[in-house]
């Protein structure tokens, strides 16, 4: 027993983070399962209504675009983050003049806010007089100039692009400190060996990046179920909610048409996406700490 | 031949980097082109050379706009919250790593469960946080939006503060030379100053979080005075009617301020933003 672990000491400390952290974040948790049961419209008294918001969600037109829009995000993103950050890491994990530079440009748009971002790229994909569509028509690719945004089909596949250069950087970097505990020994008795490029990549980095690469995997995923400003941005869901994805309907059945028992159900199916998905990814970081642990 | 290839590789490797480096870039240049532009050339010649720096945007931007007054509503509440997220975690984080409990599993316990705000999307606390506030009397006020700002903020820092002070050598604050301070002057002048790069970590981490934090501001704040960048951000269209050239300008200003400051600390603010990931 040290001499600063009074009974008050310990009150002290523990009790300012643990009230605010239980009021505002765990206990909002279960106000919205609450509400998730209920028919609660804002008017009157809620009604209990058992899971009747869960099985209406599933018979939803626009729940069920709003779910295979976040998908399509998912899976655009995914294949471009994961192999344009690998590659971006892998270039800088070489020493160069510049290094640092390029690391600070590539992981610049990172940290501004997303909802500048959506407002940027209103301006690169805008159909009409975007930066995009305005060059692929002055080379002559005017059937390449594509609805981006705004059109019927095209939105979730212009967020992708949009996220993919928002969190390339980061995702680049995790690689790269994942790269940089690989011993240069191993490289080198490879290319004793007369390994090439090809080889030396796909043998030894992306085998032994295997952890890393389950990283940035769960981060991407949980990624883009935070992703809502640019939506907001870029389209506003539309036109007719067509470009919706889960966390924007979800504002959209609270705050605009006030049915809050609905999209509250909304939000608890999108917190057991995200819990089911991060637990994934507590399991994965355990084992690897496990194994390099020193403490 | 070996030579002239491996110049070859060089150059090639060069081009790559450079370019990658510059399609990044390519987006805020685009911005700073059009700012000059007036809203006609805009919609019409998007590719023209603006007339060179014609601040028409910028005036047109500050006259709508009180930018200095979001700019300063928003660093009140970053200085606020960041400094209630990072003072009330420390001191948590000391409790759960450094505190004597008759049973270890409460400070495991307690860790845990602060951690677990790591799996939840902010998003579905808007809602449930609008009643909590709107119970309490605290809803469209400064207090309604720092309290949640701290909250989301605790299982981010616990992870780094109790990760550092796991391994923060217990001889050094159990000794006997440190009889005759408090505890208070204990964490003040022995252990924080051992921690200063964590707090850098956390304390840049939570600032640009909340610099950039949108839903909760245009969901808990209606007080036109009260606005943040990011939620002024969001009405241009709507609630300002600016024209498209006003709009870039106005994101120009808004941005440029924190690419600076990211200029200068982006070293700490690349490790920063990503070291919770890595240790997780």
């Amino acid at each position: 027993m040290n001499w600063f672990s009074t009974k008050k000491a310990k009150a002290v400390f523990l009790t300012p983070a643990l009230l605010i952290y239980g009021i505002f974040l765990i206990f909002p948790i279960v106000v919205a399962a609450y509400y998730s049961f209920t028919d609660f419209s804002g008017i009157g008294k809620e009604n209990l209504v058992g899971l009747e918001n869960y099985t209406r969600m599933f018979g939803d037109r626009l729940f069920l675009i709003s779910l295979k829009n976040t998908a399509l995000v998912l899976l655009c993103s995914f294949f471009m983050i994961l192999i344009f950050s690998f590659f971006v890491a892998y270039l800088l994990n070489k020493s160069f003049v510049g290094n640092s530079v390029s690391k600070a440009m590539i992981f610049s748009p990172y940290v501004i806010a997303p909802i500048i971002v959506g407002i940027i790229w209103g301006f690169i994909l805008n159909p009409q007089f975007g930066l995009l569509n305005t060059i692929l028509r002055s080379i002559g690719f005017d059937n390449l100039a594509w609805e981006w945004i705004g059109g019927k089909s095209l939105t979730p596949v212009a967020i992708a692009i949009v996220f993919t250069w928002q969190v390339l950087g980061f995702h680049a970097t995790i690689f790269l400190a994942g790269m940089k505990t690989i011993s240069s020994d191993i490289y080198e008795a490879a290319s004793i060996d007369g390994a090439n490029r090809r080889q030396t990549i796909f043998l030894i980095t992306i085998p032994l990046l295997k952890e890393t690469i389950i990283m940035n995997v769960v981060l991407i995923i949980t990624g883009v179920f935070k992703i809502y400003e640019l939506v907001y941005q870029l389209t506003g869901g539309g036109p007719n909610h067509l470009s919706e994805v889960l966390i924007s309907y979800m504002y959209y059945t609270v705050f605009t048409s006030s049915r809050y028992g609905y999209g509250m159900a909304i939000a608890v199916f999108v917190l057991i996406l995200s819990i089911v998905f991060s637990f994934s990814y507590i399991q994965i970081s355990n084992k690897r700490n496990k194994r390099g642990a020193v403490s | 031949m070996n030579q002239k290839k491996s110049t070859l590789g060089k150059i090639v490797f060069y081009f790559i980097i450079i370019s990658i480096s510059v399609i990044i870039v390519i987006p805020f240049l685009w911005m700073i082109l059009l700012s000059f532009k007036t809203n006609n050339e805009i919609i019409n010649s998007p590719l023209s050379i603006p007339e060179l720096l014609n601040p028409e945007n910028y005036k047109k931007a500050l006259n709508t706009l009180d930018l200095l007054q979001m700019y300063g509503n928003t660093l009140f509440l970053v200085v606020i919250a960041v400094f209630f997220s990072t003072a009330f975690t420390f001191m948590s984080s000391f409790a759960i790593a450094k505190m004597s409990f008759k049973n270890n599993a409460i400070p495991n316990g307690i860790y845990l469960f602060l951690l677990l705000g790591l799996a939840v999307p902010v998003y579905i606390l808007l809602f449930p946080i609008y009643r909590i506030n709107l119970k309490s009397g605290i809803l469209g006020s400064y207090l309604g939006l720092i309290l949640p700002y701290i909250a989301v903020n605790i299982s981010f820092n616990t992870l780094l503060f109790v990760g550092f002070l796991k391994d923060f050598p217990s001889e050094l604050i159990e000794a006997p030379i440190m009889d005759g301070i408090n505890l208070i002057q204990l964490c003040t002048r022995v252990v924080i100053p051992v921690m200063k790069p964590t707090f850098v970590t956390v304390i840049l981490f939570n600032a640009i979080y909340i610099f950039n934090e949108f839903p909760f501001a245009s969901t808990f704040l209606n007080d036109t005075n009260k606005y943040t960048l990011s939620l002024m951000a969001s009405m241009f269209k709507g609630q300002y009617s600016m024209d498209y050239g006003a709009i870039i300008a106005a994101s120009i200003m808004i941005i440029i301020p924190e690419l600076v400051f990211y200029a200068f600390f982006q070293k700490y603010i690349i490790s920063g933003m990503t070291e919770g990931a890595i240790k997780g």
